[in-house]
């Protein structure tokens, strides 16, 4: 058989870990009921500086980064166990979010010494946020299409054009543009670069995008020649493409992708009461069963990260799989719900978090990679393409 | 068993099953041709023994050297119940008894066992029709009946294979004592060993289907170029990938947790996962097949049937998850997280 092998090894996550876990569900324990945040069920993208900076005081941001820039020196494994333990109890930890998972390690990567020193510190601190700068209004999918240009002029760039869906820009410091810095738009991969852009720069305008839920997450982030100094370019002027893609990688394979909407679960649980009906009860099972799934799934592709692998496609499975399952969750939940919840006041509760959650629920198939993006680097995996 | 000596076997099984368990030898034993020669060799390598202590004649493997094997033998849609003996071996040297040779079968539902004598029935027992004898775990404890002893009626599975109803009333037992491994727990051992079957013939229906794709050509060009079809086949193998991984990891934990009680929650949700996403996958295989996987001559079906049988064996989807369901919701929301991260019923 000429397809890869496909395997999910096993893998425990080590004693440090688990011990590490001990002590985060502790804090989080103390520290949540203290945090006031605008959502009923806070999660990944609820955004608290307060509960940021108390983690970052626990060094539990950044957390594998070198000591000399605010990290832990942990690994891998160990951020893991944090992660999820932040979704799993429902934390505010959007404000930090993006900076923790990819910006920090794509300027500890790719950045200048100057930039690491500069910026590293104060997100492990929980003080420095980021947002991502990559989509555009014409250039979704197909980021190679990218039309924001950076010319080069003295001393740095002059910017001009528009990135869109850009969460949190009108409460961050900081957003990693991905632009061409040469050659044509048809140039596709070649010159393009990232770039550093303080979100106060003159001539940066943050404009709103309300989303269908009537929240303001995203923002439109227009360059008007907007001058960024050469300071802030991040690695090498033409190399944009293939430092984007090794952010993508941080951004596809968390367990963010299946416990976005972990409240639902953990809703049902309450509304179904303690003894639900056979039925009911099999639904919930199965549900929880998939969640165990993608978790075992996740842990895996952690462990052969850890061993130095990269499972680009095994992440690209985990997040196929565990986008869809976030999907069916609140209808499945719902329906059940709506036959079996324990009283007619849990009940009405419960479908107004799951109505939530129902209309949040297509963009877990869009972000980080749509489906149908994703199944083509599974089909390439697969030789078919 | 070390990891070598683990792939070494499962490398010699590999090789043996391509060669002898060919399409014919799979239909014949859906016409009821039992495949005498085969199980005389597979005895012969001693595969039905591969978990039974050496000093009881076996090979001296872990019930996850076992479960391994078993994913391989699956892969091949081996028609004899090596699975079932296997495990039943394993359950009659754990309960201080001697594995015999010859086809096993396990009885394994609410069944009673007292004074040597075994009363109650079983509906739809594997290889039923082809067993010497049937291994019975009742309470605390096993034993093993004679097929003579005990009522047969034989109702062939979905894929052909001879499963059937048992009945027994007042079966003498050849042999009976008290068994580390409860009714219960037998039960939780039969869920992962078909769990990790069904990984290996899932995994077939993955191999098989993307290479017809790759080399039957339509519109002038392998329906593997379509990007309908390479969807398909990325989701095909995102639900193959998840009932190689749940099932996997219910081995695992079902080993490292001792025989009597280990993984339990994980054999569990394997089970369900594993059953849940058996439909999906036949129906992508099938569909990306067209008809010519829908004939009988076809091999498609070997493993696409069995998924079909294989996910109502010792327990479905539906009767895991309202286990689990039940367990989660008794023990309340607060418990959740606890629970599940650490592949545990209550926390």
């Amino acid at each position: 058989m000429s397809i890869p092998k496909l395997e999910f090894p096993p893998f425990h996550l080590p004693p440090e870990a688990e011990a590490l876990r001990v002590d985060v569900r502790a804090f989080l324990k103390e520290t949540l009921p203290l945090v006031a945040t605008e959502d009923r069920f806070p999660s990944w993208n609820t955004r608290s500086p307060e509960f940021s900076r108390a983690l970052g005081r626990k060094g539990w941001i950044g957390i594998t980064w070198p000591k000399q820039y605010g990290g832990s020196e942990k690994s891998f494994l160990e951020r893991y166990v944090v992660t999820e333990e932040l979704l799993g109890n429902g934390a505010p930890a959007g404000a930090h979010w993006v900076a923790d998972r990819q910006s920090g390690p794509l300027l500890l990567r790719f950045g200048s010494e100057e930039q690491r020193q500069a910026i590293l510190p104060r997100i492990t601190a929980g003080e420095c946020y980021f947002s991502i700068g990559m989509s555009e209004p014409d250039s979704g999918s197909d980021l190679a299409s990218v039309r924001t240009r950076a010319e080069p002029v003295p001393g740095g760039f002059r910017v001009n054009g528009t990135k869109v869906w850009t969460s949190g820009a009108h409460h961050n410091h900081y957003c990693i543009a991905l632009v061409r810095t040469s050659g044509q738009h048809g140039d596709r991969h070649k010159g393009l670069s990232q770039l550093l852009v303080d979100l106060k720069t003159p001539n940066v305008t943050i404009r709103p995008i309300i989303n269908l839920a009537g929240r303001h997450d995203w923002n439109e982030v227009t360059f008007n020649d907007a001058f960024i100094p050469e300071s802030c370019l991040i690695g090498n002027e033409g190399d944009g493409w293939l430092q984007v893609t090794s952010e993508l990688a941080f951004e596809r394979s968390g367990p963010e992708r299946f416990m976005q909407n972990f409240y639902v679960l953990r809703e049902l649980v309450r509304v179904l009461g303690r003894q639900p009906a056979k039925r009911a009860s099999a639904v919930l099972g199965r549900l929880i069963a998939r969640l165990w799934t993608l978790r075992q799934m996740s842990v895996a592709v952690a462990g052969m990260m850890q061993g130095g692998k990269s499972p680009a496609i095994e992440a690209a499975l985990v997040k196929d799989l565990g986008t869809i399952y976030q999907q069916d969750l609140p209808e499945v939940a719902r329906t059940i719900a709506e036959s079996d919840a324990t009283t007619e006041e849990d009940m009405a509760d419960f479908l107004d978090v799951a109505q939530y959650a129902t209309m949040i629920a297509p963009s877990y198939t869009i972000q980080g990679g749509t489906t149908q993006v994703l199944r083509g680097i599974v089909a390439r995996g697969l030789g078919l393409r | 068993m070390d990891r070598e000596t683990r792939d070494m076997l499962l490398e010699t099984a590999e090789r043996f099953f391509t060669e002898r368990c060919g399409r014919d030898v799979i239909n014949g034993v859906e016409k009821g041709v039992w495949p005498e020669d085969l199980w005389r060799d597979i005895e012969e390598m001693g595969l039905p023994l591969i978990a039974v202590p050496e000093d009881k004649g076996g090979a001296g493997g872990t019930l996850l050297d076992m479960l391994a094997l078993l994913r391989v033998a699956a892969s091949h849609a081996v028609p004899v119940p090596l699975a079932e003996t296997a495990l039943a071996n394993l359950l009659v040297a754990a309960a201080d008894g001697e594995p015999k040779p010859g086809p096993t079968a396990l009885a394994l539902g609410s069944l009673t066992l007292t004074g040597g004598r075994v009363n109650g029935k079983v509906e739809r027992v594997p290889f039923a029709g082809v067993a010497d004898r049937f291994v019975v775990v009742a309470g605390q404890g096993l034993a093993v009946v004679p097929s003579g002893n005990a009522r047969i009626d034989a109702t062939p599975s979905h894929a052909g294979e001879p499963y059937g109803t048992v009945r027994f009333d007042n079966a003498v037992a050849e042999y009976s004592a008290a068994s580390p491994v409860n009714a219960e727990r037998a039960f939780e051992l039969a869920a992962v060993m078909r769990a990790m079957q069904m990984a290996g013939a899932a995994d077939r229906v993955l191999a098989t289907v993307v290479e017809y794709c790759k080399q039957r050509v339509q519109f002038g060009r392998p329906i593997s170029t379509f990007q309908a079809i390479q969807q398909m086949l990325a989701e095909l193998t995102s639900c193959v990938a998840a009932t190689i991984a749940s099932a996997e990891a219910a081995a695992r934990d079902a080993d490292e947790g001792g025989l009597p009680t280990g993984g339990s929650f994980s054999i569990a949700a394997a089970k369900s996962q594993g059953s849940e996403f058996a439909q999906r996958i036949n129906a992508i295989a099938h569909q990306s097949m067209g008809a010519m996987g829908f004939t009988h001559e076809h091999v498609l079906h070997h493993y696409t049937r069995r998924l079909w049988v294989w996910r109502r064996d010792f327990g479905s989807e539906t009767f895991w998850g309202a286990k689990i369901g039940a367990a989660y919701a008794k023990a309340g929301p607060d418990a959740l997280w606890a629970s599940l991260s650490g592949s545990k019923y209550a926390a």
